[in-house]
């Protein structure tokens, strides 16, 4: 046998440990490296040489370094990146809802609370100037609280447009390197004859995953080696070495809210709908589910305080002596928005009024109309409950307290218009008053017994008549006293100025108390009791200089716990509390989600780890492996060396 | 499982944040004192603890409503105290004027002290607040609601009626009352019909201011008296202006005379032609009552008819002093039971606020006990964990591979 026969597998296998060195070498040095897979030299032995006494080893060859890769376990750790970052982000920014709401300095409720105390100091003493100081400070101290959160909120959205745009420039970029990793990939894998260029393909893993944390994807491999990236319901994000970039659009409703669009043949469609996961999944999820509704609830809360305080201080009197003042602005008439899409061709555009016409029945949902081929449909985006409006546009229509409208131009077939009824509310609530006089305090009316010039009561009978109360402010001011005087022979009161007429009486019965009614003065209501005398007379009059009436301000004060929100189900401060619970329970689903789901990113990536992590410890032992067996073969050069110089020796001339 | 060397580090560094995420939470609730920190941290808890916030900022405001009434009340009550003690001073004045010793200039003499405890009631009348507002005008309560007008006479500008404070959830309170009811609204007369001698009267016939005998039938009747000669025997007869003669018969001094309900007693000697009247009780103020007082010590008594004139309008004022006592003491007593409507409720409410309290700290305070235990237990955790990290990034083969 010749010493090249022993030289021959040595150096292959000097040549193989150095190349299994050289990957643990590597191995080691990307410990510490994200996506890397751990690399195995793949050895075989190389082809044995034929002779007379059968195949003799010529050594060792390497086949190819594979990196240690599971593509499933890859494409779970993708989905629970996705998973885990949407439901981190969502959380990070529904907490913050929740903390603003339920401050306990700057939320709504404390506020609420000082506001009624104050309206309830007024009752008690309406006749001091301080007391309604207060009233009128704590309002406008409500009414900012209001702006402030509903600014709070609106910083919060535009934080989403602002997270949009920033998830969408990265998408955009990841797919571009994607697709240039696809390309360089397909490239190399041609001209390595099929060897895999690994460093790559744990780049484009990478890449992959970090794009996961923006937003969902779906990978296909492709046998050139390419990876197809989709995203939402299968629109192509990396199509081989071609990456088509998203776009960020304005809301085609609401131009203040951005939306992802993707654009095919040169059509940008809206597809923030279809994104899930990631960053991207989390910021619109948020905004679906916890911001805008929030923000609709503090506008139904803002918007019911309003109408409904508004309604009793204007059956109220001033200390002006005027009727019929509202304390909050009316943004009741003036809040709910209708947008319209940027898409509707009617011409001229139509415009669509939209005021709250019942506050008890106002929803927290937004609505959207759609004129369709047969008619107009309504329908509330928070359950999607359709209703056909059959008389719109004819007729205005009343669908959960808000009425619609055309005011003007026209409908077309397709058009349709976003309506949010309180949305706006809670930004737009105001003082109607800035003067302390002019908080209504007392009943436009009062009752008395009739007197002489010097105060003294002339009526003979016990009949007696209550403080009286309104229920509307037709005629009045009164234009003159009503005179109520008992006829004892027809048992009845004859009702001179007012409505006229007579109101029957009969002290047997009636003494207890019985309750009148004029629905055409005010709704002037009052109750007579006791024994009237013949000719006995009761007055009815404007109730002036009555500095020290609080009948209004009880009735302003009682609102405060009495349930005017949601059907008749809510106090101003119970709707507010459901609010927080809303959130509270949203951020906590998150939370809870969220904890899961990092245990399942844990997991997964543990299990990555497991198959494709260096471990420190092994490669060690294979360094120790190689080196032994490096020297071994050094030994068999060495060896062979010998036997050279030896047989040299013993064939030498001498 | 196979380990990655990463993986070793990631997962103690895992572990640790972990630990210290829920350290810093526990120290968060246990520096706060609190239990629910953000309301995800016990959404239906966040509600409540709003809820019963809103609950306890109005019963504390109910409270505050309950001692503003309380010290109203208690000033009504004083000063409707202060309105009794004048009245009966000047009651026990009117009855020395009646005594027959009296000189027509000591009469002038009670009369000065009459007018001035006249202005002094007018003044408690006209009482206000801390505020300024006035206790007895109604809602007129920034008007000053007794005016004294140039004659003399007390008019009333008040209003009819007084407002209402709420001092719990369903119980209002009555804030005071206004100055009718108090001093404008008092019956004249005994309290169900008022005598009256007829001022051209010649005799010395006086009447009292009677009293009921079953129930009085309102009408306005006349005493008239004939004597057909100086001796022959006086005679009265009792005419009401709708009930015709109900009564007649024969004078003699002090007899009671009885009608459709009423007794009256004249005595002394009327003369033929005079005639007393019984009427119905009219609302009179307490003002008039005494300005009345006032003009009748102020009288002459030159003849025997003047000084029966006298003594009848002293009597009447008598009476009337006393249904004016009266009907302040009924006021002083609904004030009385208003104080302790306003007692009873501030106890209610100041129970009710405890129970809140309680309940609200049930939900929202901290557990210190089982907050702290909590504390160490996680403060042992993360011990462990830095300990186990410590240990294990020590661990290496190349450590033994020199």
């Amino acid at each position: 046998m010749a010493s090249g026969d022993m030289l021959g597998p040595a150096v292959s296998g000097l040549l193989a440990f150095q190349t299994e060195m050289a990957t643990i070498g590597n191995n080691i040095a990307n410990v510490n490296t994200p996506g890397y897979s751990r690399e195995r030299v793949q050895l075989t032995p190389s082809p044995p040489q034929y002779t007379g006494a059968g195949y003799i080893g010529t050594g060792v060859q390497v086949s190819s370094v594979q990196r240690i890769y599971d593509q499933y376990l890859a494409g779970q750790l993708n989905s629970a990146t996705s998973a885990n970052s949407q439901l981190q982000n969502y959380s990070q920014l529904a907490t913050q809802v929740g903390n603003l709401l339920a401050d306990p300095q700057a939320g709504l409720s404390p506020n609420l609370q000082s506001f009624f105390n104050a309206v309830q100091g007024v009752a008690s003493d309406p006749s001091s100037t301080s007391a309604r100081q207060v009233m009128l400070s704590q309002g406008q101290s409500l009414v900012s609280n209001f702006q402030y959160l509903d600014s709070q909120l609106t910083s919060l959205g535009s934080g989403v447009n602002t997270q949009i745009t920033n998830s969408v420039n990265q998408i955009n970029s990841l797919a571009t390197s994607i697709a240039k990793l696809n390309g360089q990939i397909t490239q190399l894998q041609g001209t390595a004859g099929g060897q895999q260029p690994n460093t790559l393909l744990d780049q484009r893993d990478e890449l992959i995953n970090q794009l996961s944390q923006q937003v969902a994807v779906t990978t296909v491999p492709q046998t050139d080696g390419s990876v197809n990236v989709f995203i939402g319901n299968g629109q192509s994000l990396v199509m081989g070495s071609t990456a088509i970039p998203l776009s960020v659009v304005p809301n085609t409703y609401d131009a203040t809210r951005s939306e992802v669009g993707y654009t095919v043949g040169g059509v940008t469609t809206d597809i923030s709908n279809q994104i899930t996961g990631g960053t991207l999944g989390g910021a619109l999820a948020f905004r679906d589910q916890v911001l805008n509704p929030s923000e609709n609830a503090l506008g139904q809360v803002a918007i019911g305080l309003a109408a409904t305080f508004n309604a009793q201080s204007r059956l109220g009197m001033d200390q002006n002596g005027n009727i019929n003042q509202n304390f909050f602005n009316t943004i009741d008439q003036s809040s709910p928005q209708v947008l319209p899409s940027s898409t509707n061709t009617g011409s001229p555009p139509a415009t669509i009024g939209a005021t709250v016409t019942d506050v008890s029945a106002l929803t927290t949902s937004d609505y959207r109309l759609d004129r369709t081929a047969t008619g107009y449909t309504l329908t509330r985006l928070s359950d999607n409950t359709v209703t056909n409006l059959t008389n719109f546009p004819g007729a205005p229509q009343t669908v959960d307290g808000v009425t619609l409208s055309l005011a003007s131009g026209t409908i077309a077939v397709g058009d349709s218009f976003m309506i949010e009824p309180t949305r706006t509310a809670a930004a737009n609530i105001g003082l109607a008053i800035s003067s302390t006089s002019q908080i209504a305090a007392a009943a436009p009316i009062s009752t008395a017994v009739a007197t002489n010039a010097s105060g003294v009561p002339t009526n003979q009978g016990t009949g007696a008549i209550s403080a009286g109360s309104v229920s509307n402010t037709t005629n009045l001011p009164l234009s003159g006293a009503i005179t109520l005087t008992y006829d004892a022979s027809t048992q009845q009161f004859n009702v001179t100025g007012g409505p006229g007429g007579t109101l029957a009486y009969n002290p047997a019965t009636d003494s207890g108390g019985k309750q009148f009614s004029f629905p055409t003065y005010g709704g002037a209501t009052f109750t007579i009791s006791g024994v009237p005398a013949n000719g006995d007379s009761f007055v009815i009059s404007n109730n002036a200089n009555a500095v020290s009436d609080n009948r209004n301000a009880l009735a302003l004060a009682g609102l405060a716990t009495q349930s005017t929100l949601a059907n008749g189900t809510a106090s101003y401060n119970g709707a507010y509390s459901d609010l927080i619970a809303n959130v509270g329970t949203q951020t906590q689903n998150a939370n809870t989600s969220s904890t899961a789901q990092q245990a399942v990113l844990n997991q997964v990536t543990q299990q990555v780890n497991s198959v494709s992590g260096v471990n420190l410890d092994q490669e060690a032992a294979s360094l120790v492996q190689y080196q032994q067996a490096y020297q071994a073969a050094a030994q068999m050069i060495s060896t062979s060396s010998s036997l050279f110089q030896t047989l040299i020796a013993a064939v030498g001339g001498h | 499982m196979r380990i990655s060397t990463s993986q070793i580090y990631n997962q103690s560094v895992n572990a640790m944040l972990t630990e210290q995420n829920q350290l810093n939470q526990t120290e968060l609730q246990l520096s706060s004192g609190k239990s629910i920190l953000t309301p995800s941290d016990n959404p239906a808890g966040s509600a409540q603890i709003v809820n019963l916030n809103q609950s306890i900022s109005t019963t504390n405001q109910y409270q505050t409503n309950a001692s503003a009434a309380n010290s109203r009340l208690s000033l009504e009550g004083s000063t409707l105290t202060s309105v009794t003690n004048l009245l009966q001073s000047l009651r026990s004045l009117a009855v020395e004027a009646n005594n027959s010793t009296q000189s027509s200039s000591s009469r002038a003499d009670i009369a000065q002290q009459v007018s001035q405890g006249l202005q002094q009631l007018v003044a408690l009348a006209n009482t206000q607040d801390a505020n300024g507002e006035y206790i007895f005008a109604g809602y007129q309560g920034k008007s000053q609601p007794f005016i004294t007008d140039p004659s003399g006479n007390v008019i009333y500008n008040g209003g009819q009626n007084s407002r209402y404070l709420q001092i719990g959830p369903t119980t209002q309170v009555a804030f005071g009352d206004p100055g009718t009811a108090v001093f404008e609204a008092v019956p004249n007369g005994n309290g169900t019909f008022a005598t009256a001698a007829s001022a051209s009267n010649t005799g010395s016939g006086v009447i009292d201011t009677g009293s009921t005998t079953g129930t009085f039938v309102p009408d306005t009747y006349t005493i008239a008296f004939s004597q057909a000669t100086s001796t022959s025997p006086i005679t009265y007869s009792v005419t009401g202006a709708a009930s015709g003669v109900v009564a007649s018969g024969t004078y003699t001094s002090g007899n009671n005379i009885s009608f459709n309900g009423a007794q009256v007693s004249i005595s002394g000697t009327p003369a033929n032609g005079d005639t007393f009247t019984v009427a119905p009780s009219q609302d009179q103020s307490v003002f008039a009552t005494l300005q009345n007082l006032v003009n009748s010590l102020n009288s002459n008594a030159a003849t025997p008819s003047d000084q029966a004139q006298i003594n009848t309008g002293i009597t009447r004022s008598i009476s009337e002093i006393d249904q004016a006592l009266n009907t302040i003491n009924q006021t002083s007593a609904k004030v009385g039971a208003r104080l302790n409507t306003v007692t009873d409720q501030q106890n209610t409410n100041q129970s009710y606020s405890n129970g809140l309290q309680q309940t609200l700290s049930g939900v929202q305070d901290l557990n210190y006990a089982s907050a702290i235990s909590q504390l160490s237990q996680e403060q042992l955790a993360l011990q462990a964990a830095q300990e186990a990290f410590a240990k294990v990034q020590g661990m290496s083969l190349f450590n033994y591979l020199r």
